[in-house]
């Protein structure tokens, strides 16, 4: 298939966005796509850029792809590799017409490093240069028309925080496509490979081309002259260039957010008041879309009466539906401040103080943003895991990112810690969630620790662990761009999660529903409809599927001091743990008519006993133990799909699962009969 | 022979070269540290490790291991 977005007959041009980390191409990206910008796959890995048509009032008919960024053509992690295979060729869209390299002027003399090598490369390139703002802060400025003189291409400016001279750009763009059109295609050549001596050529020549276009007013200070400046560029003479500082204000900030002590006390701080703010902020909010459902769900169930088709909407769909949209605030507050954090510079510094803790237990500080996104989901974490370079790393930071406390887990402990906290001291709520967090934190990097010790059994891979990030000059983020990726982002997951989630649900909904689906309750003329149809329900799911496979495992639930009933609820949990709350809900036979859903649940939990013995099923120790069960196991079947997609192989996933649900299994069966032995009911 | 690693906060020093000790120094060199070029070692991290380099007018944060294969 060779088709790009809204391609009639003729091809449109295909422009490629390229740049290093940090020079502003996706500002420019967000300035120049359309409204239809979507995120596609490089196939084969789950590496995501986006592409789309040029925004309609640019008045260019050609598409727009941006990739990670790269610096340079000799990729050393998964995402740059994909990012340069993209610019040779991408098997659906093909190699790129026009390529728009962006450049950051403060930084020029690392950055044109891949600019020389795009053009060695025969690409037919657009410089951008960006950041002139943050050179002119220093004192300097560049000549972009001697700039373009030199490189022998076609270099324009462009102004991030107003979009200046975007207007040039596109005009630069038009001309090109009709050049393009009139020329013979060149092809770009082959790839790069490491070879030292050209790359110290090629940083003397773009040293040669630094000091001819960057324009210096620090030497011109009162129109006088400025000695101590000239001395320090005569150093040039001896063979070593002057010395660029960074940007001073940056220098500043980081005096005291990469300080030996303050740093470390500010990080605990910030990431504090990030989980604290996703947990918070979007608890509000989760409670809406929980009661709009379960109105929604109840409306149906009245409007289209007692049949199969009603029970299937309103028993199945919508909760199930729900199940998958009730994470959406708290996905897009931790994907929203994930963006604050990055622009504002500060997210590269989090990676570079936690890399040495992490490297001891076979981590990496580039594992910190993958954790950090795995107390969302561990789906996007999972594909954040490929900035990694080395395999190893790679690997083991996938392998435990599924114990990092995700937001499909809250609903589950929300009921749970309900149950644990007397209604007189509600503030012991938020002290058992804060020990459930730290509990899962702890254990998370204790196993980490531990699978680093097998590592060279499971992974066969040199040594080549490096840690090399650029620390951004911090600037003030830009709020409005951070949002519209956040929701992007947050968009994107519920498009790949929630299918999965959605005919998760309804085969639940089938196992609980039949082959028991219409059964007869005896005096039936002597009870309400009400309470025949809560009868029916209790009835059916006691005859349904689930039952059945609930009291085919109840020996293994025994152990746990559970019950068939919770252990169907988990059974179900092993597609998607948010399910647990909503079986439990269907298992107790909770209807929904006048309290709220969770505080009947609450009660049918607190009456619910052995159906053997009469003794409560629900305790304290069960309760933790259930705690501990969902710290621990591996339930989250778009999570095994995604780690065997980015790890290439089943070995992760499959790991994963046994490893996981065992310790899950083992850890709840120690830690119940352990709290019955201290005396804990 | 000092190297990078050696450094004190606030030291500068000129690069001299870099050696392949390390499976990175190819990456070492692409991102900028070059041998001429002058850098400053800015901080270095709560544990001592990664250490934060000003060169050519970013700022680069690499492990102790990668900075004892630059030779200043």
């Amino acid at each position: 298939m060779y088709s790009r977005i809204n391609n009639k007959d003729k091809k449109a041009p295909l422009i490629t966005l390229v740049g290093p980390p940090n020079s502003g191409k996706t500002t420019l990206y967000n300035y120049l796509s359309g409204k239809k910008s979507k995120t596609v796959n490089y196939p084969g890995s789950t590496v995501n850029y986006s592409v789309s048509k040029i925004l309609s009032k640019h008045e260019i008919n050609a598409d727009i792809l941006d990739s990670p960024g790269i610096i340079s053509l000799i990729p050393t992690s998964p995402d740059e590799r994909v990012s340069v295979d993209t610019l040779y060729k991408h098997p659906k869209y093909g190699h790129p017409d026009i390529v728009i390299v962006t450049v950051d002027a403060s930084q020029l003399s690392r950055h044109l490093y891949l600019v020389k090598q795009m053009m060695e490369s025969n690409f037919n390139l657009i410089v951008v240069v960006t950041m002139i703002d943050i050179l002119k802060r220093n004192g300097k400025d560049i000549d972009i028309i001697k700039l373009s003189a030199i490189l022998g291409c076609c270099v324009v400016k462009f102004d991030g925080r107003n979009a200046d001279g975007i207007k040039h750009l596109l005009e630069k763009t038009r001309d090109k496509i009709v050049a393009i059109q009139k020329e013979e295609i060149i092809l770009p050549v082959a790839k790069f490979q490491i070879d030292r001596d050209k790359l110290l050529l090629s940083y003397k020549q773009i040293e040669e081309i630094e000091e001819e276009v960057i324009i210096d007013n620090n030497n011109r200070r009162n129109g006088q002259l400025d000695i101590s400046s000239i001395n320090d560029n005569l150093v040039v003479l001896n063979n070593r260039r002057a010395f660029v500082k960074p940007d001073a204000r940056t220098l500043k900030l980081d005096k005291v957010f990469l300080h030996k002590y303050w740093g470390l006390a500010i990080f605990f701080i910030a990431m504090s008041v990030v989980f604290t703010a996703i947990f918070w902020i979007a608890q509000p909010f989760m409670d809406w879309i929980n009661t709009g459902f379960e109105n929604l769900s109840s409306f149906t169930g009245e409007l289209l009466g007692e049949n199969l088709f009603s029970d299937l909407v309103s028993g199945g769909l919508i909760p199930g539906l729900g199940s998958v949209l009730v994470f959406l605030p708290q996905i897009l507050i931790l994907f929203f401040i994930l963006e604050l954090l990055e622009d504002s510079g500060y997210l590269a510094r989090g990676a570079m103080l936690v890399d040495k803790p992490l490297s001891k237990i076979g981590l990496n500080g580039r594992s910190f943003v993958p954790m950090l996104s795995g107390f969302a989901c561990a789906i996007p974490a999972t594909m954040a895991a490929r900035t990694i370079a080395n395999k190893k790393e790679r690997f083991l930071t996938i392998f435990i990112l599924p114990l990092m406390s995700c937001s499909a887990r809250i609903p589950v402990y929300a009921l749970l810690v309900a149950f644990l906290t007397p209604k007189d001291k509600p503030y012991l709520g938020g002290i058992f969630f804060t020990l459930i967090y730290l509990f899962s934190i702890v254990s998370s990097l204790i196993i980490a620790a531990i699978a680093n010790k097998f590592r060279d059994r499971i992974v066969k891979e040199k040594e080549d662990s490096s840690f090399i990030i650029e620390l951004p000059a911090y600037r003030k983020p830009k709020v409005w761009i951070n949002t519209k990726h956040a929701y992007k982002n947050a968009i994107q997951y519920v498009k790949k999660a929630g299918p999965v989630i959605l005919i998760l649900s309804l085969v639940l909904w089938v196992l609980t529903t039949f082959p028991n689906f219409d059964p007869s309750i005896p005096d039936a003329d002597k009870l309400s409809a009400e309470e025949v149809s809560s009868a029916k329900n209790s009835e059916r799911l006691a005859g349904s599927y689930a039952a059945m496979m609930g009291r085919f495992i109840e020996p293994v639930m025994k152990p746990m001091g559970m019950d068939w009933r919770i252990g169907v609820s988990l059974v179900a949990t092993f597609a998607a743990r948010e399910v647990f709350v909503s079986s439990l809900a269907l298992i107790f036979k909770v209807t929904d008519d006048d309290e709220d859903t969770h505080n009947s649940l609450l009660t049918a939990m607190k009456e619910a006993k052995f159906e053997d013995t009469g003794q409560k099923l629900f305790t304290a120790s069960t309760i933790i133990g259930l705690v501990v069960f969902f710290v621990f196991a591996m339930q989250c079947l778009s999570t095994t799909a995604i780690a065997r997609k980015e790890t290439g192989g089943w070995k992760i996933p499959i790991l994963q699962i046994v490893v996981f649900t065992a310790l899950a299994y083992a850890f709840t069966v120690v830690v119940v009969n352990g709290l019955k032995a201290v005396g804990v009911s | 022979m000092k190297r990078a690693d050696d450094l004190k906060i606030g030291e500068r020093a000129v690069i001299k070269d870099v050696d392949n000790s390390h499976p990175s120094s190819h990456r070492i060199l692409e991102i900028g540290f070059t041998p001429g070029q002058e850098i400053e070692l800015l901080n270095c991290s709560a544990f001592n490790d990664p250490l934060a380099f000003a060169i050519r007018g970013t700022i680069i944060a690499i492990r102790k291991k990668e900075a004892h294969c630059i030779h200043v």
